[in-house]
């Protein structure tokens, strides 16, 4: 022991001895020669001085940036040191150090931007090497819209990319679809953020990203397998600066106020009455005497924004590093109704040797939400003619709406939680082209669910109480978890030797996804106020019964976020020349939602480029600087189902009530079927891409057209009722296929004018989407119903041969005038004159279901945005309009009236008396003129001014007076106007559902904003 | 070299990782339950799965999908609640306006085949397990008694369905015909009654399970409704026999808590007063219970003015069938409620409707929990006597008869001499209406009415100006969306 310890001894000081000579030598070196290289950077084309380039002694991390006349100053440590002069858009240049102390540079434009760098699945490609279609946005861009979730931010933005929000609700993340709705089920892009492959990105604070990469065909993102078929969004998050020097930090703040952007007209209390009176005679007395109620006034109010984020960014010798702290707070419209989250985001490289570094890249973001009820669709429906309060002021009964500032006064639903993502890893450097990369990342989310409803009854006018009650003080709780790890290895070899060049990289990943939660309810709790809301066993147990009979528990695995997966991937590049370039990747998956022999799935793509401006016979095109043509073709997969889709599974939570004291017995059955063939769908796709700069880029244009079709897709299927699964239930099923093809087109001209410097942008997506096939041989439903209605009428049936989820119900033509006409004509039973006559669309003589067809479809065929930044001595002004054409929205909250409720306007345009109107029919509470028709389709195409800023940045010259290194002051507004012929809140109505979507049901609308902030850098 | 050798090294590294944990890493089994494969495989789990097919009648869309659309559909109730409330859901069912995508058609239709494949599952992998063979058996015949339960429920409301006996049906299936649908409830039953206890061999924890009484009593009134007299004397006269049962003294208790797997109770579904289904509730009676003060539920089924005045004078069975306002009931005032008008008229001037409720729901209590505790009887003991008397007056055999129904009006009656005098008549057509009469007194709003009058032929007349169509509306139309699933190979009733 004592021998071994001496020897260990020995072996460290020896060792400690010999480090600290070099280490003194070393230091000796570098004092002896260190000097100053001072000079100014300027650009050829402008004749220019660049501020901002980067200048970087080769192979070290000390570097510098120019100043704002492009000057600059380094300190040289040898006598041959090589300096690298870097900037975007220009050909980086090394210049050999010799003895001067004055080094003047003058960089050239790129004619291609060859260095441009691009993130793609596990790796990055020089921009000219890139055979798949990609769509790129910078962090200037990611941060001009003010939203909880980064991905708002690519609406407009990035062809191809359709992004609508579900709601205005505080915290909503949207829906984002990549090249149309290329399934029946869950149609979401994944995330790729640092390499951690994720459902959404709501948790990322949007001035910690640096991209966002959108991989569109099949070249790109068939890279990620079985997870690629829905597109895939890679994020880069900020991380250290790259060049050694002092740290910048730079704080944001903003404020802003929201408010609806329109009303709909729904009738006043007047017309209402009029309205009555005229479906039942003598309803009111006189109509000018009633009281009006403006309900979406009572629930709608302007409420404020806040966003604050500091960061810190620099690096020294060995460490990078990027440290980033947020504070967004949104308060809805609508009364207790907020979303408020912190953003903790720590990101370290350390560069251990040359040839060895590793790093973390950590996000925290606690949470929390408060949820209104959906008093929305309440004040709609709301009879205008009745006052929310009594003379006494309690709240006043609306039957068979309820009073929804009842509702909203004894709402307290609380959502709270944490997700951390994060991964740490470690690089090896050998041979200088082989890099060993190994990564563990962790997705973890903990949630915590809240709701207290107080005992309360709303009463009659006569005083007997109403059906908007609630019996006892009820608390609510549920708990969740997830946690995902992912490790990831991979080997990239990226080689130049002489005209040929290789990036390719193979890989082996495993990833493991596991969850739970738990809920339970409790009544009877004791006091209202929120220290008394912890439930205890006199809450959830009915002691003097014996039974648990005022209680709910359940407690259940997320079958979304209940899965494992291994896969090994690999992809080579290789460029020949510059000129000719070919991709090969493939991907194999095994997931453990597929039983065993359907368990792998494979997925190959290759691809081709053609750099035809490298070419010798395009020397002499001097206007035009890039021509390059790109084709791919691959396969990519979705498994996005819940894992529980093969099993068919016991339902061991019933029971049954036997015996003289009615006791409760345990029983189990049959539950849920299964369907245990599903193996993955997959998506076929070709792509063929121009991509062109002319006049040395400044007009740029990406053309891309793609065929992209789906089969076997994972759908569930209405199964026929004596399966017994109960009403309403689906097994899901490898059951459809859907084409979408198109052409997208991204055109920009950048250039200046004097000090004016413009951008001018257009892009634009083309798509038709088609349903191929559904239920295939497993002899169930050939056309799938969706968009359920309140009452359960569905609205949407995809059939071959139309749109995915395209509205099905009655055409209509007129309406009956008289009773004669009534006569001659087919019509239902309940039709009656003056309502809508439906047309016979099989000309069978009778109007029956027979005659639904298909009334319009939501999926928009051209989807645009249109951006303009101009830049005038310190001002930037910038605006980007967004639009959609072709799609048509089914008006669901007008349709669903099992009860008396308030109109829109138009009603008052309805027929009364022969010849009033041959468009509307006569009014009336619900019943026949209600059944889903064309009536409730509207125009869904809109053009939105989606963002506008204006911005002053104070000259350098002043703001380094007081210490800064810029300061910028701006003012801004979201969604500042729509042009649109649709009667609601807003024509952009996505739904996590695609069998749903483009249906009204009157949620919580989406907002403007009006913001103002400050930008500051030091 | 040295690199080949590094990458090889890596890549066997994580093939020796991944290689022999992969089939184990990759395996998900299903989490907090079973797969159908592993069930049941034990006499602990027979039991559960036995215990499953009654768990279905106690399901909301069990009574008749939600609503009480039987006694709606009939001249005895109508829709009830307010005047707009599930207007052109429920509304409909009300003066046969109903159409094929009318609400609770499919949610009725599936729930059937839901406590249909339950029973299946027992009826086909019970016997399959090495257990007791006597409770064996008994499952079994559980199982057999309540399918058939189920499949007479559907071919009375839909005629012939397609007949599931198995757990795994195929894809595609048509309608079988009434007849063959006839057929299997009756094998069930007759199976059913064959292998089944009597009520007195059950403990008294398992009161509440299918018994050979009730077998007896269900065959009894699957024969009446075919008409096939004979056979319905025969097995109400067993139930009768087995004298396993006897009418409550008290009309009230006949339905209400205190007869609660009474003696009348022939075959009920247990509840308990939890407002859920999931928790031991049952929603039947809180869709019907009293609107407004006290709340104790929907309000939906209002008994009508028609059934009211139909009752003989001082009958006591109208308050125990009707709630009026101003009625007090265990010590509660009945106020109503205030979105509903205390009477509707219609433009004549004609009472259509005054506001009142189903007292045979009505359980004791201080919230609207109290309703779920409601035990809805499905059988019970005077039905089997009028059932009995009727089937003996058709096989002329009016002395009996007459026996049977007096038994039902002396309870009736309660001791008070004054009322309801025992009758005496033996004409046959006479005694048919009076027991007629007799079954819509003592059954009414228990939703019997509307297939007795279809049974008899006298829905025509009696349903006709309330909008009913010979030759449609015997039946109630195909769920739309069940013969869109099939692609067609289910076809719709006529007038549908």
């Amino acid at each position: 022991m004592i021998k071994s310890f001496t020897l260990l001894q020995k072996v460290v000081s020896k060792r400690a001895i010999v480090s600290v000579i070099l280490l003194l030598s070393v230091t000796s070196i570098a004092f002896a020669q260190v000097r100053t290289v001072k000079g100014t950077v300027t650009a050829s084309d402008s004749r220019e001085t660049l501020p901002g380039t980067t200048v970087r002694l080769k192979d070290s991390p000390t570097g510098t940036v120019t100043d704002i006349d492009g000057k600059y100053s380094i300190q040289v440590k040898q006598d041959k040191a090589i300096l690298v002069f870097s900037f975007i858009g220009y050909t980086t240049q090394e210049i050999e150090v010799k003895t001067q102390k004055i080094l003047d540079v003058v960089l050239e434009p790129a004619k291609i931007s060859l260095q441009e760098v691009v993130v793609v699945g596990y790796g990055t490609l020089r921009k000219s090497d890139l055979t798949g279609s990609v769509g790129s946005l910078k962090s200037e861009d990611i941060t001009k819209i003010t939203a909880l979730d980064p991905v708002q931010s690519l609406q407009g933005k990035v062809a191809g990319v359709q992004v609508a929000s579900l709601s205005g609700t505080p915290g909503e993340s949207p829906m984002v679809l990549i090249r149309g709705v290329g399934t029946f089920n869950n149609s979401s892009p994944i995330y790729v953020v640092d390499g951690n492959i994720l459902d959404d990105i709501s948790f990322l604070n949007s001035a910690d990203i640096k991209s966002m990469e959108v991989l569109k065909d099949a070249s790109a993102t068939a890279m990620y397998g079985s997870r690629g078929a829905n597109g895939v969004i890679i994020v880069t998050t900020k991380s250290g600066s790259a060049v050694e020097g002092k740290t910048t930090f730079s704080v944001t703040g903003e404020y802003g106020l929201q408010s609806v952007v329109k009303d709909i007209k729904l009738l006043n209390g007047h017309d209402f009455a009029v309205i009555a009176n005229r479906i039942s005679p003598g309803t009111y007395n006189n109509v000018d005497a009633v009281s009006s109620t403006d309900w979406q006034k009572l629930i709608f109010h302007v409420a404020p924004v806040y966003n604050f984020q500091v960061s810190a960014t620099g690096a020294s010798k060995a460490v990078q590093y990027y440290l980033g702290l947020g504070y967004f707070k949104q308060d809805g419209i609508i009364d207790k109704s907020n979303y408020q989250r912190f953003t903790v985001k720590f990101d370290n490289t350390f560069n251990l040797a040359p040839w060895f570094k590793f790093g973390t890249n950590i996000t925290l973001t606690p949470f929390s939400q408060q949820i209104a009820p959906d008093v929305t669709y309440q004040a709609y429906r709301a009879i205008p003619t009745i006052a929310p309060y009594y003379s006494n002021g309690q709240f006043a009964a609306l039957d068979g709406v309820g009073n929804p500032l009842a509702d909203l006064e004894n709402s307290n639903n609380f959502r709270k939680g944490v997700r951390g993502v994060g991964n740490m890893f470690a690089e090896l450097t050998f041979l200088k082209s082989i890099t060993l990369k190994s990564s563990i990342g962790i997705d973890g989310e903990y949630d915590k669910a809240e709701s207290f409803t107080p005992k309360f009854t709303v009463f009659e006018p006569n005083g007997s109480p109403s059906q908007q009650y609630n019996q006892y003080p009820t608390l609510s709780k549920a708990w969740s978890d997830n946690l995902t790890w992912l490790w990831e290895n991979t080997i990239s070899y990226v080689k130049d030797i002489k005209k040929h060049s290789v990036n390719a990289v193979v890989g082996y990943t495993m990833q493991n996804t596991t969850s739970e939660s738990v809920g339970l309810t409790g009544k009877n709790i004791i006091r209202d106020g929120p220290n008394y809301w912890y439930i205890n066993p006199n809450y959830i147990y009915d002691a003097a019964n014996g039974v648990n009979t005022i209680s709910s528990i359940y407690n259940s695995v997320n079958p979304d976020q209940y899965y494992s997966m291994i896969s090994f991937l690999g992809r080579i590049n290789y460029t020949f020349d510059r000129r000719y370039i070919l991709t090969v990747t493939f991907r194999g998956d095994g997931s453990s939602k597929f039983i065993q022999q359907n368990r792998w799935g494979y997925f190959p793509s290759v691809a081709a480029g053609w750099n035809i401006t490298s070419e010798k016979f395009m020397k002499n095109i001097s206007f035009l600087s890039n021509l390059k043509l790109r084709a791919s073709w691959g396969q990519v997969g979705n498994d996005k189902i819940p894992y529980t889709g093969r099993y068919s599974q016991v339902d061991n939570s019933l029971i049954t009530i036997f015996g003289a004291t009615s006791s409760s017995n345990p029983a189990a059955s049959y539950g849920l079927l299964g369907n245990p063939n599903l193996k993955w769908e997959v998506t076929s796709q070709t792509d063929i891409g121009l991509e062109t700069g002319f006049l040395n880029n400044r007009l740029t244009g990406e053309f891309d057209f793609y065929y992209k079709k789906t089969d076997n897709i994972l759908v569930p299927l209405s199964i026929p009722g004596y399966f017994g699964n109960g009403a309403g239930q689906q097994e899901w099923f490898n059951a459809a296929s859907i084409l979408n093809r198109g052409f997208e087109f991204n055109v920009s001209w950048k250039d200046k004018i004097g000090q004016l410097k413009y951008g001018l942008g257009f892009l634009g997506t083309i798509n038709h989407n088609e349903v191929l096939s559904i239920g295939g041989n497993s002899g169930v439903d050939s056309v799938l119903l969706g968009g359920y209605l309140g009452n359960g009428i569905p609205v949407t049936r995809s059939k071959v041969g139309l749109p995915v989820g395209a509205f099905y119900g009655y055409e209509t033509d007129g309406i009956f005038q008289t009773q004669a006409e009534l006569n001659a004509y087919p019509h239902m039973s309940g039709a009656g004159v003056g309502d809508l006559r439906f047309v016979d669309v099989n000309h069978d003589g009778k109007i029956d279901g027979k005659d639904r067809t298909f009334i319009g479809s939501p999926i928009p065929t051209f989807i645009f945005g249109f951006n303009l930044d101009l830049e005038y001595k310190g001002f930037d002004f910038s605006v980007n309009i967004q639009g959609q054409t072709g799609n048509k929205i089914f008006n669901a909250k007008d349709a669903v009236r099992p009860d008396p409720y308030n109109f829109e306007t138009n009603v008052m345009s309805g027929w009364y008396a022969a010849g009033t109107s041959y468009t509307e029919p006569r009014a009336s509470y619900g019943g026949y003129n209600y059944i889903p028709s064309d009536r409730f389709i509207q125009d869904g195409s809109f053009v939105r001014i989606r963002n506008l800023i204006l911005g002053y940045t104070l000259p350098q010259k002043l703001s380094t007076k007081i210490c800064m290194q810029k300061l910028r002051f701006y003012l801004k507004v979201d969604n500042l106007y729509t042009f649109s012929k649709f009667t609601g809140y807003s024509p952009e109505i996505g739904s996590s559902n695609v069998l749903s979507s483009g249906i009204d049901n009157g949620g919580y609308p989406i907002t403007a904003l009006y913001a103002f902030g400050i930008n500051i850098s030091m | 070299m040295k690199a080949k050798t590094s990458i090889l090294f890596i890549l066997a590294i994580s093939g020796l990782l991944a290689v022999p944990g992969c089939k184990k890493f990759l395996q998900k089994d299903l989490q907090g339950t079973m797969t159908q494969e592993s069930f049941p495989v034990s006499a602990s789990d027979a039991l559960l799965a036995t215990n499953a097919v009654y768990t279905t009648t106690r399901e909301w869309y069990y009574h008749s999908g939600g609503y009480p659309i039987l006694d709606i559909m009939s001249d005895d109730a109508r829709k009830g609640s307010n005047p707009s409330d599930q207007l052109n859901t429920v509304g409909p069912y009300d003066n046969f306006k109903i159409t094929t995508t009318q609400d609770g058609l499919d949610r009725w239709w599936s729930e059937m085949y839901v406590g249909i494949k339950r029973a299946n599952v027992v009826i086909e992998k019970v016997p399959l397990i090495s257990m007791d063979t006597a409770l064996q058996n008994r499952y079994l015949a559980e199982a057999h008694f309540l399918r058939g339960l189920f499949y007479f429920d559907m071919v009375r409301a839909w005629g012939g369905v397609p007949l599931v006996t198995t757990t795994t049906p195929p894809l595609k299936l048509s309608r079988s015909s009434e007849t063959e649908t006839f057929a299997l409830v009756m094998a069930d039953l007759l199976y059913a009654e064959s292998h089944l206890p009597l009520r007195n061999s059950y403990s008294s924890t398992d009161l509440g399970r299918a018994t050979k009484g009730a077998a007896d009593a269900l065959l009894a009134r699957v024969y009446l409704f075919r008409k096939d007299f004979p056979n319905a004397e025969k097995y109400a006269k067993l139930v009768i026999s087995s004298n396993q049962y006897s009418l409550e003294p008290d009309f009230i208790d006949a339905n209400g808590v205190n007869g609660n797997n009474g003696p009348e109770s022939i075959f009920e579904v247990g509840a308990i007063q939890n407002e859920g289904t999931e928790g031991g509730g049952d929603q039947y009676a809180n869709t019907q219970g009293v609107r407004g003060t006290p709340n104790r539920g929907w309000g939906f089924n209002r008994p009508t003015p028609s059934l009211t005045n139909s009752f003989e004078a001082g009958d006591p069975r109208l308050k125990g069938t009707v709630i009026s306002l101003k009625d007090t009931i265990d010590g509660v005032i009945i106020i109503g409620d205030g979105s509903t008008p205390a009477v509707t008229k219609d433009s004549a001037g004609n009472i259509l409707e005054v506001q009142c409720y189903n007292r045979k729901v009505w359980v004791p209590g201080t919230s609207t929990a109290s309703q779920w505790a409601h035990h809805r009887r499905l059988i019970r003991y005077a039905d089997v006597l009028l059932m009995a008397a009727e089937a003996l007056n058709e096989d002329n055999n009016p002395t009996e008869a007459l026996l049977y129904l007096n038994m039902v009006r002396a309870r009736a009656r309660n001791g008070n001499p004054g009322i309801l005098p025992d009758i005496t008549t033996t004409s046959q057509s006479e005694l048919r209406d009076i027991i007629f009469n007799e079954r819509r007194h003592e059954l009414a709003m228990e939703g019997w009415r509307f297939w007795d009058l279809i049974r008899t032929g006298r829905a025509p007349a009696v349903l006709g100006p309330l909008g009913f169509i010979t030759g449609t509306h015997e039946h109630l139309p195909i769920p739309q969306s069940e013969i869109d699933i099939s692609q067609g190979s289910l076809t719709q009733n006529p007038g549908y």
